[in-house]
């Protein structure tokens, strides 16, 4: 670590702000203005400067219950961070020895991405009316519907999220040395001991990035959700809703309260690792196990 | 195979096969769920209530409950949205709150239940504007367009045909309509505005804005065409295919010239524009301008001499409902009608469909400042309390009967809608 | 995998293939063959030569806003991931700099959308900020609604999907290669062009897919950031889809759908990424 920094580091880091300070740009004028008076509006000039819209949120006025849809999209953006993880993880290992359909799989991901989300998220209304109606005739008495947040929810999302998943599984598993697994195997591991103890190691830094990548989709999904969801919202769905009527600066605080929890979190989560990781170095490093 | 593929099979089964359980299952495994029930006891009076945030107030929601023991559980969605759920999750909702315009295209999916006008208490004294199309003292008024009255009736129970004639079932139960104008800011124009032509007038060069849903976008746009004396419409909401042309090439070269600062879509952006200084000049929606003059904005709802564009809307019921939640949705919407509910919409700016209920449950002051054109007494006051108006002001465009009276067209989808949309995705990409 | 994809995906997909084929009228579809929500797509294409036809004018707006965000957010993306892989070293920084980045995108869309206006509108801080330091007299009026402000949003929001592939398959690079290189006396251009790219190719071409895809497809930020005015292969379909005209809409997803498969097959055909799995 002693080396000397060469320039090309400072120009690249101040790039990298640069780009950092333009991925905040509208933040900056959510955070500001999530101090709005309480007469204020969502935009410019500022009425007033007041903390009444961050009281707005945890009071849970108005007409959609927020709180409960933020609830609502952290659970299935959990679970599709889950499923994402674990189908991506192996389809990705699948794909590194060619499989029957292989190609096929890979041109489906692709049109995955590329369709409309408003069109598979029709598509796939339409197929599940269709279950609805067989259901019904089938002679279910009180049946609804199938559709809800986690059935027809949680598949339009993983047709969203599983892509990604997938394609950044083909950049990690690029030019993988092959040799580490089979040492492992020469040293008697079964598949899934290979797995655990060589392969997911290395892989892991990425892997936990996928995930995230996988949350962060689903958590900020709109079009596809759009004719999915059943009867219950996600917190996007049910903010474009509010946006049809009166709305107030109580969102950009919802904003500004998302952004000031997360930086809490990473910084208490850095904290923690850096305090292990001087503990490790004490104890002797364990290089593929640095970080979780 | 290898191992990782059995792995992957078993997640996908337990996590898509399984549907909720298993995904509940999964996650509960992270310790991120606390668990909610998907399926609600059958015990509960509970509507779901499928609609635009405009008609979802909370406080209604609160005093249903109270008076009724029903419990609206609000779904709300962007207005393209709730016409798309009605045809792609008919079993999603019970009560679906929805303009008359789009009655054309959502009653022949057949998701509509036709409702028993002998079960709606009110029926008979809700406002002629609805069932005759003219005003409480007689007088017609325009009904170029979808206007309520011509969708209002269905010819039998299960049929899809619209009647003539008044008959005893009904598609729509009107709640809630206004008649709108062209919103502008008076002190950054400095001039009286007195008709729509206004909207393409090259003074306001990049300051004007319109609605970007096609229905009502191209109304807004022939009331400017037939002010300018361009062309004069035999109907507004209904054009020929050379009606259209002739309307989108007048648009099309006020887009080029620059003339539109952007298109809104939702209330908050009419209201963020208007707000912002980026239009001065644009459709809007009565609420919409309240709102802007709350945050000490001056902004007017213009009366224009050639009259309004007007909206309705109301409720449709399901038709996957049925049993005791059919009995709950005639309650509700009888609730609805009966008073207190209209007297909220009032206080917003809107119209409430059964008049004389909503005044029993008004103040003198407030029925005068809102429905009567008068100049209030003391402040007047929005629903949740924040002043609105000071003492002394008038509702811009005066009474009700001055408002309605000069409707000029209604919201329409026209029989050549398909074509309209075609020519509007056209306009777009001039 | 394949079983989500079949259940969420393909039969959704074969079904919107069939109802693109069925005909309608202004207020039903009708489920009978006709190929009218093909053939009015491409209304006036043949009578307006040589004029272009409005999906051939969307189709070249939709690509030319793609090529310029494709463009953008590679340079960006290479730049961000190049500094995240090789001169931020440990992976705890690296983390902890992928999460600042990740921060924003926690914050609803919908909500970031509406905060374009004060942050570029007449009255929003850029302008004020420009006002105030004295370098502009009257508001820069295209910094919103306007091709630059399209570009600008899509650039903001899809860099991230740029640099996550990128980033991966720079870390796979052999740093021994690196060193080699200088050791044979490479300057550091020459590093990068003839060793870092190469090996990074993978990652790019991941990257440049989903960004391709996505811009193809996008209407919600070409809708909001344009002011509704600009038109857009997906924007095409939503107004088809809010009319309630599905056939039609289904029937220009499935020629969106088509080409933009040319696309990434063409760039599949470059590159294959699959290959050094």
């Amino acid at each position: 670590m002693g080396e000397k920094r060469p320039r090309s580091f400072y120009l690249l880091a101040a790039f990298f702000t640069a780009y950092v300070l333009f991925l905040y740009g509208p933040m900056f004028a959510i955070y500001i203005l999530s101090f709005q008076g309480p007469d204020g509006g969502l935009t410019f000039p500022m009425n007033g400067v007041s903390l009444v819209w961050f009281g707005k949120v945890f009071s849970g006025s108005g007409i959609v219950d927020i709180g409960a849809a933020f609830k609502r999209s952290l659970q299935l953006g959990l679970v599709v961070m889950v499923c994402t993880v674990a189908l991506s993880v192996s389809a990705g290992m699948a794909f590194r020895r060619s499989f029957r359909g292989a190609t096929f799989l890979f041109y489906v991901a692709i049109a995955s991405l590329i369709m409309p989300s408003i069109i598979t998220s029709l598509g796939i209304a339409l197929e599940f009316r269709l279950l609805d109606d067989f259901i019904i005739k089938s002679g279910v008495g009180d049946w609804t519907t199938a559709m809800g947040l986690f059935t027809s929810g949680l598949g339009a999302h993983l047709t969203w999220t599983l892509p990604f998943g997938l394609l950044i599984m083909f950049a990690i598993f690029n030019r993988f040395d092959n040799r580490l697994e089979e040492a492992a195997r020469d040293l008697g591991a079964t598949p899934w001991q290979t797995f655990r103890h060589v392969v997911l190691p290395i892989i892991l830094p990425s892997v936990v990035g996928i995930g995230l990548f996988g949350f962060t989709l689903s958590w900020d999904e709109l079009a596809r959700s759009s004719q999915t969801i059943g009867s219950v919202n996600t917190l996007p769905l049910d903010l474009q809703g509010l946006t049809t009527t009166v709305t107030k600066p109580d969102i950009y605080a919802l904003g500004t309260l998302t952004s000031a929890v997360s930086f809490l979190v990473i910084f208490l989560a850095l904290v923690v690792i850096l305090v292990l990781q001087a503990r490790q170095r004490r104890h002797g490093s364990d290089a593929g196990k640095g970080m979780v | 195979m290898s191992k990782s593929s059995k792995f992957d099979r078993r997640i996908s089964r337990r996590s898509v096969l399984k549907g909720a359980a298993g995904a509940v299952g999964l996650a509960a495994g992270s310790g991120a769920i606390t668990g909610f029930p998907y399926v609600r006891s059958a015990d509960a009076k509970v509507l779901r209530y499928l609609g635009t945030a405009v008609n979802e107030g909370d406080e209604i929601s609160k005093k249903c409950l109270a008076d009724t023991g029903i419990k609206i559980e609000y779904i709300t969605a962007t207005t393209d949205d709730v016409t798309k759920r009605v045809i792609t999750q008919p079993n999603s909702f019970d009560v679906l709150d929805t303009e008359y315009f789009s009655l054309k295209k959502l009653v022949p999916s057949g998701n509509i239940f036709a409702l028993d006008a002998k079960k709606i208490k009110e029926f008979d004294n809700i406002t002629p504007v609805f069932t005759k199309g003219q005003l409480p003292t007689g007088k017609k008024i325009g009904d170029q367009g979808t206007a309520p009255w011509k969708v209002l009736y269905l010819e039998g129970a299960n049929s899809k045909t619209f009647s003539k004639t008044p008959t005893e079932f009904v598609t729509l139960i009107p709640t809630v309509y206004n008649a709108d104008t062209l919103g502008i800011r008076p002190d950054l124009i400095k001039r009286p505005i007195s008709s729509w032509t206004e909207l393409l007038n090259p003074e306001f060069k990049g300051k004007a804005s319109i609605l970007n849903i096609p229905s009502i976008g191209i109304m807004d746009a022939a009331m400017v065409v037939e002010a300018s004396g361009q062309h004069t419409y035999a109907d507004k909401g209904n054009m020929t295919k050379a009606e259209i042309d002739l309307t989108m090439k007048i648009m099309t070269e006020a887009k080029k010239a620059g003339q539109f600062r952007a298109f809104w879509k939702d209330f908050n952006e009419s209201v963020n524009l208007m707000a912002s200084g980026e239009t001065v000049i644009q459709s809007m929606w009565s609420p919409a301008v309240t709102k802007v003059r709350s945050m000490g904005i001056a902004c007017t709802f213009q009366p224009l001499k050639e009259g309004y564009r007007s909206w309705a809307s109301g409720f449709c019921v399901s038709k996957a409902v049925s049993g005791p939640k059919l009995d709950w949705a005639y309650e509700f919407v009888n609730w609805y009608l009966s008073g207190w509910a209209g007297a909220y919409l009032n206080r917003q700016g809107y119209y409430s469909a059964v008049l004389s209920t909503a005044k029993a449950n008004m103040t003198a002051d407030e029925w005068g400042y809102w429905m009567e054109g008068k100049a209030a007494v003391g402040d007047i006051k929005a629903p949740d309390g924040t002043i609105l108006e000071k003492a002394g002001a008038t509702r811009d465009g005066g009474s009700y009967d001055e408002r309605m009276g000069a409707v000029a067209c209604w919201n329409a989808v026209m029989d050549e809608n398909d074509y309209m949309v075609r020519k509007w995705n056209e306009f777009i990409a001039a | 995998m394949m079983l989500v994809f079949s259940l969420f995906f393909l039969l959704p997909l074969l079904l919107v293939t069939i109802v693109s084929a069925w005909d309608y009228n202004e207020y039903e579809m009708i489920p009978a063959f006709s190929m009218r929500g093909y053939s009015d797509t491409f209304e006036g294409c043949i009578a307006d030569l040589p004029n272009l036809c409005t999906i051939l004018k969307t189709y070249l707006k939709t690509l030319k806003l793609c090529l310029l965000t494709w463009v953008l957010t590679l340079l960006i993306g290479f730049t961000v991931a190049y500094f995240l892989a090789f001169h931020v070293r440990s992976k705890t920084w690296q983390i902890v700099l992928t999460l600042l980045c990740t921060i924003p995108f926690w914050t609803s869309n919908v909500i970031r959308m509406i905060a374009w206006i004060p942050l570029l509108g007449r009255n929003g801080l850029v302008n004020r900020g420009l006002e105030g330091a004295g370098l502009i007299h009257q508001p820069l009026e295209w910094l919103l609604f306007s091709e630059f402000s399209v570009v600008l949003a899509l650039v903001h929001l899809f860099t991230f999907f740029m640099v996550v592939p990128i980033f991966n398959s720079m870390i796979r690079i052999d740093r021994r290669l690196i060193e080699a290189a200088y050791d044979a006396g490479a300057t550091g251009w020459q590093t990068l062009v003839n060793i870092i790219i190469p090996l990074a190719k993978p990652g790019i071409v991941i990257g440049s897919i989903f960004v391709i895809t996505i811009v193809m497809g996008d209407f919600v930020t070409i809708g909001v950031m344009g002011g509704q005015q600009i038109a857009s292969a997906g924007k095409i379909i939503e107004a088809r889809l809010n009319a309630l005209q599905f056939p039609a809409a289904a029937a220009n997803a499935v020629i969106l759908l088509g080409i933009t498969i040319l696309i990434i097959s063409a760039l599949t055909r470059i590159v294959d990424i699959r290959k050094e799995l």
